[in-house]
């Protein structure tokens, strides 16, 4: 008789061996726990009638890859028509080795799958400057899981769906002094992503049932919120990040507007003339909860 | 337990909740007695999902059924996960609350895979103080599902029959007994189904769950994606008998036809209350070996992006 606990660990450690269930039961791993051959398999899983025990024994070595790798397919599908199935799928089964589930829920199994991207990058090879350096394929890739990803967390984190939002008049009604020295609170569902391509364009496409080529790399900025339960993004020049990643940092709009002047560069001159329109444009699409004033 | 079913009311016939069925269901009210939601799906959600189950809450009774409980588990019992379910199920009012007789990972590790235990003493006795626990935790009783399975060991003792039977006894706890899930084990450990649905403690029967599954020639596997087969309703003929009637779902998991076909599935029931049981049992039509075919639970949310 085996141990409860032991027993667990050691189908566990075969299951999930990625080279089947007879490599999972000669491991060091699993013969720690129990050690067993394949041949003597059966003084531990009984066989049936119509199947051995390694047979047996495999079919929950099979769901559990197939299962998952599913999972990570519905999570990712703009970046599985990229990499095409099997690239991807050789990439999932290679993720969930590194980055098994540690959560009782499926939504999260996706969660480290952009930073394995970018772990197991290769070297630069190929990329789009002129001396071959520069953003390439990998980081293309890496960028498009990282905005799926966050399309996920967006769609079902928290939002702010029946909530009265801060108006375009309310704005109005403040004294420069009053705008200058307050802060926006921006709604729960709104995130900042800084890309080095313009996948959301990719995506949108993809989406649609068009075949996008890959985009030439361009330095992207996007925010990501949900309205009506639908997740919205949008492009932004540099700038127009600049002031709002500061005013979602919790700065003063008077202290955001300055770091944004001070990245502004030749652009100065024209920044105030865009500061009134950005604001507006971003209170009427729902960026901001409400207004701290003091 | 003085009452049968715990003194939980038949709800009738049940659908589980998915999510490609939510456009429908909020532009529809059809006359469903109730639905089961995956518990997972909702407990953390704070987008459509959870917007969609309390809209379903104000018109229909609402169970909720688990994945990731892990109650046959040597890991630690997750707390945080079990407050998380108790709050949901306080909120949506859940009419009970479900898991399977499984395990699903341990050293943390979770396989989202409902795996079977060794049917002997020693486990019966830790999955008896894990459910007692729960119950406590919960302050609500736990109903037990047998899960399909295609392994058993050598350390097994009991039938799992004969193991539900005591663990609902020692635990005061409800069970879930899927008629469909019995005839695929019965199948893939060569046991007989009839016996099962017989010696199963009636009493406790709390909910029924009904589904299709795959024939692949040597065995049989659980994927949900199917219409319930012919032998599978006799046993649920059979077992609706035993035990007077209980609330009844049908689960639908993968290749998921429209709404109307799924309820229309579910009421095929009707049909098996209070006829006798054929016997023997009708054979399942052949159907092809399917190759690849994969146990459900699964239950990835699809976000919607504009």
């Amino acid at each position: 008789m085996h141990n409860l606990e032991t027993l667990q660990h050691w189908m566990q450690t075969v299951i999930m061996n990625p080279h089947g269930v007879g490599a999972g039961i000669e491991s060091e791993e699993s013969r720690r726990a129990i050690d067993v051959s394949p041949a003597d398999i059966e003084g531990v899983i009984t066989r049936s009638q119509n199947l051995t025990a390694l047979q047996r024994l495999d079919i929950y070595h099979r769901a559990y890859f197939a299962r998952l790798i599913e999972c990570l397919r519905d999570e990712f599908p703009v970046l599985l028509h990229a990499l095409g199935d099997e690239a991807f799928d050789a990439f999932a089964l290679a993720y969930l080795q590194k980055y098994p589930s540690r959560s009782y829920t499926l939504s999260l199994l996706g969660s480290s799958f952009p930073q394995y991207l970018a772990e197991t990058r290769p070297p630069d090879e190929g990329g789009s400057g002129e001396d071959g350096s520069g953003p390439s394929w990998p980081d293309f890739l890496i960028d498009l899981a990282t905005l799926e990803l966050n399309f996920a967390a967006v769609f079902d984190g928290p939002g702010v769906e029946g909530q009265e939002l801060l108006d375009v008049e309310k704005l109005q009604t403040l004294a420069p002094e009053q705008w200058l020295a307050s802060r926006l609170i921006p709604v729960p569902c709104l995130r900042l992503l800084t890309l080095r391509f313009p996948v959301n364009k990719y995506y949108r496409a993809v989406r649609k049932k068009k075949e996008p080529a890959v985009p030439q790399p361009r330095p992207t900025y996007l925010a990501l919120t949900r309205r009506q339960f639908i997740v919205r993004h949008y492009q932004f020049p540099r700038l127009q990040y600049v002031l709002l990643n500061a005013l979602l940092a919790g700065d003063t709009v008077a202290d955001a507007i300055e770091k944004t002047a001070a990245a502004a560069g030749p652009q100065l001159s024209r920044l105030e003339g865009f500061l009134h329109k950005w604001f507006r444009n971003w209170t009427a699409e729902g960026f901001f909860l409400g207004i701290e004033t003091r | 337990m003085k009452l049968p079913r715990l003194g939980l009311t038949n709800l009738g016939l049940g659908v589980g909740l998915r999510t490609v069925h939510f456009g429908y269901l909020l532009q529809n009210t059809p006359p469903v007695d109730w639905f089961e939601i995956i518990s997972e799906n909702f407990m953390d959600s704070g987008g459509r999902p959870r917007y969609v189950l309390e809209q379903i809450a104000e018109r229909y009774s609402v169970v909720m059924h688990g994945v990731s409980m892990s109650i046959g588990s040597t890991d630690p019992l997750n707390f945080d996960y079990l407050g998380k379910l108790k709050r949901l199920a306080g909120a949506v009012n859940a009419r009970w609350v479900s898991d399977h007789l499984c395990w699903t990972g341990v050293a943390g590790l979770n396989a989202h895979d409902l795996l079977p235990i060794p049917l002997n003493e020693e486990t019966l006795k830790h999955v008896v103080g894990r459910v007692r626990t729960v119950q406590e935790f919960l302050e609500r009783p736990l109903v037990l599902e047998n899960p399909s399975s295609y392994v058993t060991f050598t350390d097994s003792t009991m039938p799992e029959w004969e193991f539900m039977a005591r663990l609902a006894e020692d635990a005061d706890c409800g069970l879930l007994l899927d008629v469909n899930n019995v005839y695929v084990s019965s199948v893939n450990h060569d046991f007989d189904p009839v016996e099962y649905i017989k010696t199963v403690p009636h009493r406790r029967v709390v909910q029924f769950h009904l589904a299709g599954h795959t024939d692949c020639g040597t065995h049989r596997i659980d994927t949900h994606d199917n219409h319930v087969i012919d032998p599978v309703w006799e046993l649920f003929r059979l077992a609706h008998q035993l035990t007077g009637g209980a609330s009844t779902l049908l689960e639908w998991d993968a290749r998921i036809p429209e709404f109307p076909v799924v309820h229309a599935e579910v009421l095929k029931a009707k049909q098996y209350m209070g006829a006798a049981l054929a016997t023997p049992l009708p054979q399942a039509p052949p159907r092809a070996a399917a190759a690849g075919a994969v146990p459900h639970p699964l239950s990835y949310v699809i976000p919607e992006v504009a």
